[in-house]
């Protein structure tokens, strides 16, 4: 990517460090509520822009998709994908019937979401001391043209994977931050590597 | 106040604790509870209180604990948690009530005890306007899918009626051009047989004056014998008949021609008639082989006179239609046969070539209009589509069969003797239940 990140690499390393910690903890969490095994990748951060938003999450062929945002001391959105694959194995895990309806996947999904979004906002706003709430998850049925149209030119994009060890499942988790919050954030690093 | 506040909120608002044993509800909650239990609330599992979604509940309840974390539930994807009933219980028109649900941790500072707690919201209203709406837009679409086909229906009966109309302008034409035609070709062949007859006193004249050259002189016997020469009288007197003859037959070709064409064009007399399905057919295959004179044609029916009653110009349309298709396919050398049969009340028709053949994967969109394979403009792809409408105007069948590189068979199916009551009750049927209408 071309761009010039608005963190600098010092930064950069800080974040990603507690993304890891805050990704470490989430997988944790969702593996004690189904019992199972959850790999995570190393989380990637970099800035976007709408169109390379949409490329990076829905060009994903096969895949649910969800947003869900969040307010405090900083504002932002977390976007899923997820994949259509091996999702049976972890309705099971979750203790759902055979053979789900369109209610009980549309169920799974917002509740997957919930549980890793949640966690990794909750595990990363803790440790840089801020406070967020995440509201409600919806569904999403992205557009590309209106990905065109969108006001912002960059935004800071940190993205992470979580595969599921038993089954084909894998899911990806991308948070969004605006302009302001960005600020916030950076200065709240700074407060940490001083 | 800040209990009161609670209790009387507008959304239920319900605290388990870590065994899922109610602590505290609100009145949202507590009003919904049978009378005997709304004292004695308090240590119950709440999946005891409220039978409903207890499985649900409980896996939500026990993933709020485990990840210190909210969850989510929205009526769409599960309506009723709470067996609750419609708060419009009397005008209403659902029955149970729908509901958003979302489970927050919370922790009591003093004792550092963990608590869920249950916030629960009652959205029929927005359910039931929703799927109004979704209704409304189902209902809407399959509206607009039957506009839909209609529209595509009338396009299809539009472009067949320019096509008949250009036929019968074509035949308009024909019956003209014939008829203009026919007025020379009278003259020529009365002319023609005075002709004959005047070669044949000229060829007698000569004749006698040769048997008596022996009474003239050596001098004019020589003079007629040159002169006889000169004009090659032999080959001339050979000639001539043959000459005439064949201009005969070949005038009256043309005269059969023209007939025909004015036979089948100058059908103005619409309505169902009788229909000597033979001579149409023999009408048929002189027009068709004078334009495509390839193809050898035959003609194969045992009867002298097989009739139907029907519309003679759609029939001969669609018949033509079919030939000319078989003709078409027909590229050096090959047969068209034409067989008639009887076969109850029923008349079949076969119209089968040795022609090129249509592919499978063609056969069935064959009668479609616009269907063609030929290149733009060489073809509209409405013969056929048009042939299938009038046969079946008349009660009757059409199908095809074909293999590539072998030949086609187009078999035809009429009924003598059509049931009335369909031709002509088309509009009698629904009008009386429209004035019942009216006067309601």
């Amino acid at each position: 990517m071309s761009i010039v990140l608005p963190l600098d690499e010092e930064q950069r390393d800080a974040l990603q460090e507690l993304l890891n910690i805050s990704m470490g903890q989430a997988a944790n969490s969702l593996a004690q509520l189904i019992e199972t095994k959850i790999d995570i990748s190393i989380p990637k951060i970099s800035a976007v822009t709408p169109t390379q938003l949409y490329s990076l999450l829905f060009e994903t062929e096969d895949s649910f998709y969800t947003r869900q945002s969040f307010l405090g001391d900083v504002h932002g959105e977390v976007m899923s994908v997820l994949s259509r694959a091996g999702l049976t194995e972890v309705a099971t895990l979750m203790d759902y019937d055979d053979p789900l309806s369109k209610e009980d996947i549309q169920e799974i999904i917002l509740e997957l979401c919930n549980i890793l979004a949640g966690a990794c906002l909750a595990g990363l706003s803790d440790q840089l001391e801020l406070t967020t709430n995440l509201n409600m998850p919806t569904l999403f049925q992205p557009d590309k043209s209106n990905f065109d149209d969108l006001k912002w030119q960059h935004s800071l994009v940190m993205e992470v994977q979580f595969v599921i060890a038993i089954s084909s499942f894998s899911m990806r988790v991308v948070f969004c931050l605006d302009d302001e919050s960005l600020a916030r954030m950076k200065a709240t690093l700074d407060e940490l590597l001083a | 106040m800040f209990e009161q506040l609670v209790g009387k909120l507008p959304v239920g608002i319900g605290i388990v604790d870590e065994s899922f044993n109610v602590v505290y509800l609100n009145d949202f909650f507590l009003d919904r509870l049978p009378h005997e239990l709304r004292k004695n609330y308090k240590e119950t599992p709440v999946t005891d209180l409220f039978h409903g979604q207890g499985k649900f509940l409980k896996r939500r309840l026990k993933s709020v604990f485990v990840l210190q974390h909210p969850s989510f539930s929205y009526w769409e994807q599960r309506p009723h948690i709470f067996p609750f009933k419609s708060s419009r219980p009397i005008t209403g028109e659902e029955t149970q009530m729908y509901q958003n649900m979302e489970i927050l941790p919370v922790k009591d500072k003093a004792t550092g005890q963990r608590y869920a707690c249950i916030f629960l919201q009652d959205v029929t209203a927005q359910a039931s306007y929703f799927r109004a709406q979704q209704k409304l837009s189902e209902a809407l679409k399959k509206e607009h899918e039957a506009q839909r086909k209609l529209i595509r229906k009338l396009d299809t009966a539009q472009s067949q009626l320019i096509q008949a109309e250009k036929m019968a302008s074509t035949g308009q034409l024909a019956a003209g051009i014939a008829h203009e035609i026919n007025n020379p070709i009278g003259f020529v062949n009365a002319n023609l047989n005075t002709l004959g007859q005047y070669a044949s006193h000229l060829i007698s004249i000569c004749d006698g004056v040769y048997s008596h050259i022996e009474n003239f002189n050596d001098e004019l016997n020589e003079q007629i014998e040159a002169l006889y020469q000169s004009n090659h009288y032999e080959l001339l007197k050979e000639d001539i008949t043959e000459l005439i003859e064949e201009s005969t037959d070949g005038l009256t070709r043309v005269k059969d021609i023209v007939e025909n064409l004015k036979n089948f064009s100058l059908e103005n007399s619409e309505g169902v008639q009788t229909v000597d399905i033979c001579t149409v057919c023999n009408q048929l295959i002189t027009l068709i082989s004078a334009q495509y004179s390839t193809p050898q044609y035959k003609f194969d029916c045992e009867l002298e006179k097989v009739e139907v009653m029907g519309n003679p110009g759609p029939l001969k349309q669609a018949l033509m239609n079919v030939m000319i298709n078989a003709a078409q396919a027909i590229d050096t050398k090959g047969v068209i046969k034409l067989s008639v049969q009887e076969s109850g009340d029923r008349v079949i028709i076969k119209i089968l070539d040795s022609g090129c053949g249509i592919p499978a994967q063609h056969l069935k969109r064959v009668f479609e209009p616009f269907f063609t394979t030929k290149p733009e403009g060489q073809g509209q792809g409405l013969g056929l589509s048009v042939a299938y409408t009038a046969i079946e105007q008349h009660q009757g069948k059409i199908s095809i069969s074909s293999k590539e590189a072998k030949g086609t068979v187009v078999e035809i199916s009429i009924p003598k003797q059509p049931s009335h009551s369909k031709v002509n009750s088309s509009e009698s049927v629904t009008e009386p239940s429209d004035i019942v209408q009216e006067e309601v």
